[in-house]
């Protein structure tokens, strides 16, 4: 054998053996690859999909982020909102209980008138004879109607009688002598007694009532006035509906 | 002698292999260029031992470069997001054809210059006697 022979022999052989060994790993890994496709990923790979994924995370994190500052915008936007919906409702309370459409309770008075009638009937005779002195003791509309100015003359706030509620388009008159009607007749017929609750400064509006001489009760001696203070008085709404018909809001 | 060698390297080299530690997927594709790269070399090695201007430095340095160079290039078509691989296959693959016809047509006129060889003795046989 040459020399030469020798090492080709030998490098042959070891290129065969480097072949063969390659190509077996090789079926090896092909054959297990489908199965254990995730555990024969390089650490590089997983990293490089970690950090594709912590990417991806953070992006969506920057988003999420986002829309909590936009949820809180929205959140102080609607707070906003909200107090100037309150302002607007504190606005229509004070409208409302100004128009006398809300139920009000406060200190005040209640003025009682009764028909003084018994007295009258006690002398039928004299009552046939004299009409004027039949409709003496009787309550009219106009007695009302200064009661209600008087106590509006003196502050108050809130009056009803028989819990109508006197409003400003409120009216009370008088039907053939003997009905009274508030309110033009929305269930508006009123009898004796009348109960007339006012709110209002409760001395204030007693004093002026009960002023000696020029008072509303001594000026309507005939009639059986009671005045009474008390606390807590409720005062119902207007129960009709106000419509304005020719009226509209003129800008200034 | 040298096919003996070739015999108890393809044995022992299949055994390694068999034993060898399971490489990572993306590693074996650069290895079955490799395997692909040095097969080529391989039928080129044998069609020069035919042609008889077989070198055996060619042949090793052919044989682990060209692997080399393949996984390179295969590496550089992934980063590029090119398949340079595909253009390796093709060319080696093609050169393994060509080498392989080389071999064919050799035995091939071998055995038909031996029979023609043998018509010819019959021949000569039959105008002898």
């Amino acid at each position: 054998m040459k020399k030469g022979e020798g090492t080709m022999i030998i490098t042959i052989g070891l290129v065969c053996f480097v072949l063969c060994t390659v190509m077996f790993m090789q079926f090896k890994v092909v054959e297990e690859t489908d199965i254990t496709q995730l555990e024969t990923m390089r650490e590089s790979e997983l990293r490089e999909q970690l950090a594709t994924w912590k990417e991806r995370y953070e992006e969506v994190n920057a988003e999420y982020e986002e829309n909590i500052d936009k949820i809180n915008e929205y959140i102080d936007k609607r707070e906003s909102n909200q107090e100037a919906s309150e302002l607007l409702e504190k606005e229509l309370e004070s409208a409302k209980l100004t128009a006398g459409l809300t139920n009000v309770i406060g200190d005040g008075i209640v003025v009682t008138l009764v028909d003084n009638v018994k007295e009258v009937e006690n002398n039928e005779e004299e009552e046939i004879e004299d009409d004027y002195q039949v409709n003496k003791g009787k309550v009219e509309a106009s007695d009302l109607l200064t009661l209600v100015n008087e106590l509006r003359l003196a502050g108050a706030e809130a009056i009803s009688i028989n819990d109508q509620r006197i409003i400003n388009m409120t009216d009370i008159f008088e039907l053939n002598d003997y009905i009274i009607l508030v309110n033009n007749g929305i269930n508006g017929r009123v009898t004796s007694p009348y109960v007339v609750k006012a709110i209002g400064d409760q001395t204030y509006l007693e004093s002026a009532l009960t002023t000696k001489k020029v008072g509303y009760v001594d000026q309507h001696s005939e009639l059986n006035i009671t005045v009474e203070k008390q606390k807590n008085i409720l005062i119902e709404k207007y129960k009709g509906t106000i419509e304005l018909e020719y009226s509209t809001i003129k800008e200034d | 002698m040298i096919f003996i060698a070739i015999l108890i390297g393809c044995i022992i080299g299949a055994i390694v292999g068999m034993n060898a530690p399971i490489i990572s997927y993306t590693m074996s594709g650069y290895l079955a260029i490799s395997i692909v790269a040095a097969l080529d070399s391989v039928f080129g090695g044998i069609t020069s031992v035919l042609k008889g201007n077989f070198d055996l430095k060619i042949f090793v340095s052919g044989f682990f470069g060209n692997a080399i160079l393949s996984i390179l290039l295969t590496y550089l078509g992934q980063r590029l997001d090119v398949d340079i691989y595909l253009a390796a296959i093709v060319v080696f693959v093609g050169r393994m054809f060509t080498n392989l016809a080389i071999i064919r047509r050799y035995y091939l006129d071998k055995w038909s210059k031996k029979i023609e060889e043998k018509k010819a003795n019959r021949q000569a046989n039959k105008q002898e006697k």
